[in-house]
């Protein structure tokens, strides 16, 4: 069983700060592995484990990008697989032609495992779209996947449903946080992921050209959250009745 | 290119909300809105707009991938300026897998669209809804548009016709769905909502949570840990940035941290309280009114206020 699992060096939501004139400071920002890429690095471990193989991971962006390899390989994939891109943010459907043809360069793989989206800007475009370029079947926001032989079946997490597909390998899925919880490496674990080996390629390497977006950014402002910030202390009676009274003076109660 | 605005979704409330901002988008190009059915060739439902229909016994009609490639095939053949899909989970890859196909730039989630008749512009949320970005594509180009993000268009205006668009394999095969029991809440509606996160401990405990939204005329919710993780809730009440945006006019967090993600489902509330046992939870930037104490203690005592004021 072989496995590739494409993981991104996110900026952390959590930590952007916003400049003088309401633009976020997107160039410096820290960053941190996408939140929902663990699940998928654990699924490929978990998909793994069975029969033996090997988990890959392919990353793209730049030397930044490295973080998030290193922690993909020190909860237990074997190698790293970076396409090295100058911007942290490129098109998802450049993202996607990389992806493919570095998969396709260094595979054939029996399951690609990509999250449902990134935490820092949730397009979610880049799974549907690898397995357009693969021509590989596609099974989206999975909640389990289940092995069998030269298939697999899939629960499918939708809005109001819950869908069980049938998919022939090698394909490709996106999965959602509730399919595992994520491992926490080692020590000894982080310390060996520095000695697993990571191939570089550049983008030109792989007959791609990241000139030519086809969505641009035009302009990025902090969305202003002008909350009134009120703090109620005292006893629970206090705080009950003092709230009670600042929501019916709102309107938003009956007073 | 044509100036047609393609407007698709396999949910029929969104597909009617997609169809008004097809609709604006048509009027700015002075272009034609085009509602787009895709039926299998079997009987299809009366409905007004264009059918796609496929040939050949579909197994799943309504899967993203037997959609994608009949859309794609119609657009290969009239060129429409701009293909507009539901911004629903599969109407993402929907949208991703049809830009694929016709090398054509795909915006996600975007509301507020505009167009000056070479470019597609929308705005969407990011960074967990810190940061609002517009993004831009040329056309002809794709597009999901976030849900609820227009009002349902009235009276559907396009004509019927019908395209045959041939066979289609599919790779995948639908073996099974399982519908959720149908939502018991319509939080998108609500007025009041009073949602539990984790500082509630056990399941059991929801009740004094239930019990003072419905004193309050309101409605329960939840954060993303109490519905994906724990299964306390079913996932219609999951109010965050993988589940619901709501827009209430009290919104109140009980024993909810504040992560960005669950506020970022709360942004457009009118007024949010917040109640929490830590003095520093993120919560309490986000709110206009924090109560800092157990919600063991204060939820009871909120109750007890509100109903001897009833008296």
């Amino acid at each position: 069983m072989k496995v590739a699992i494409c993981v991104k060096q996110a900026i952390d939501e959590t930590e952007l700060k916003v400049g003088p004139n309401g633009t976020p400071l997107i160039a410096g920002a820290a960053t941190k592995v996408s939140t929902f890429d663990k699940n998928a690095v654990e699924e490929a471990l978990r998909l793994k484990s069975s029969g033996g193989g090997e988990a890959v991971i392919f990353t793209v962006g730049p030397a930044d990008a490295r973080k998030a390899m290193k922690e993909a390989l020190a909860m237990g994939a074997e190698r790293g697989v970076h396409i090295i891109a100058d911007s942290e943010r490129l098109d998802p459907m450049l993202v996607a032609q990389l992806l493919a043809k570095a998969i396709q360069k260094s595979g054939p793989y029996d399951v690609v495992l990509c999250s449902e989206g990134s935490s820092d800007t949730y397009c979610g475009q880049v799974p549907p779209m690898l397995a357009e370029c693969l021509g590989q079947p596609y099974a989206g926001y999975a909640r389990k996947i289940e092995l069998a032989g030269a298939s697999s079946k899939v629960e499918r997490a939708l809005e109001d449903r819950v869908e069980v597909v049938e998919c022939p390998l090698p394909f490709v899925a996106s999965v959602v946080s509730e399919i595992n919880e994520p491992r926490y490496p080692t020590l000894i674990q982080i310390m060996q992921a520095s000695k697993k080996p990571v191939e570089e390629l550049s983008p030109q390497a792989l007959g791609v050209s990241t000139e030519k977006s086809l969505v641009r950014v035009e302009t990025m402002n902090a969305q202003s959250m002008n909350r009134k910030r009120v703090l109620i202390e005292g006893t629970p009676e206090e705080g009950a009745s003092k709230l009670i009274e600042a929501l019916a003076k709102e309107g938003v109660i009956p007073g | 290119m044509s100036q047609e605005v393609w407007a698709f979704s396999e949910s029929d409330s969104v597909a009617n909300e997609t169809l008004t901002a097809a609709n604006e988008i048509a009027n700015a190009i002075s272009g034609k809105a085009v509602m787009l059915l895709v039926q299998a060739d079997s009987p299809g439902k009366a409905s007004v707009g264009k059918k796609l229909v496929v040939k050949g016994s579909a197994q799943s009609p309504d899967s993203p991938e037997f959609v994608s490639e009949a859309i794609s095939r119609a657009a290969k053949q009239a060129n429409p300026a701009v293909i507009l899909v539901g911004g629903t989970k599969n109407g993402r890859e929907v949208a991703a897998r049809i830009s694929v196909r016709l090398m054509r730039g795909c915006l996600s989630d975007v509301s507020k669209l505009s167009s000056d008749g070479k470019t597609l512009a929308g705005e969407r949320g990011e960074y967990a809804g810190k940061v609002l970005t517009r993004v831009v594509a040329d056309l002809p180009c794709v597009a999901t548009v976030k849900a609820g993000s227009y009002p349902p268009a009235s009276g559907k205006g396009t004509e019927t016709s019908e395209v045959q668009v041939g066979d289609v394999q599919a790779k995948t095969k639908t073996l099974s769905v399982n519908r959720k029991p149908a939502a018991t809440v319509d939080l998108k509606a609500a007025k009041i909502i009073v949602s539990a996160g984790r500082g509630v401990k056990k399941k059991e405990d929801l009740a004094i949570i239930e019990s003072l939204a419905r004193t309050l005329g309101g409605t329960l919710g939840c954060s993303r840990p109490l519905s994906s993780d724990l299964g306390w809730l079913p996932e219609d009440y999951h109010i965050g940035l993988t589940g619901l945006n709501v827009k209430p006019d009290l919104y109140i967090a009980v024993g909810i941290s504040g992560q960005l993600q669950h506020v970022a489902g709360i942004k457009d509330s009118k007024v949010v309280a917040a109640i929490n046992i830590d003095k520093e939870a993120p919560i309490f930037q986000a709110a206009d009114y924090g109560v800092v104490g157990d919600l063991y203690q204060v939820v009871p005592a909120l109750e007890k206020a509100l109903t001897s004021k009833r008296k």
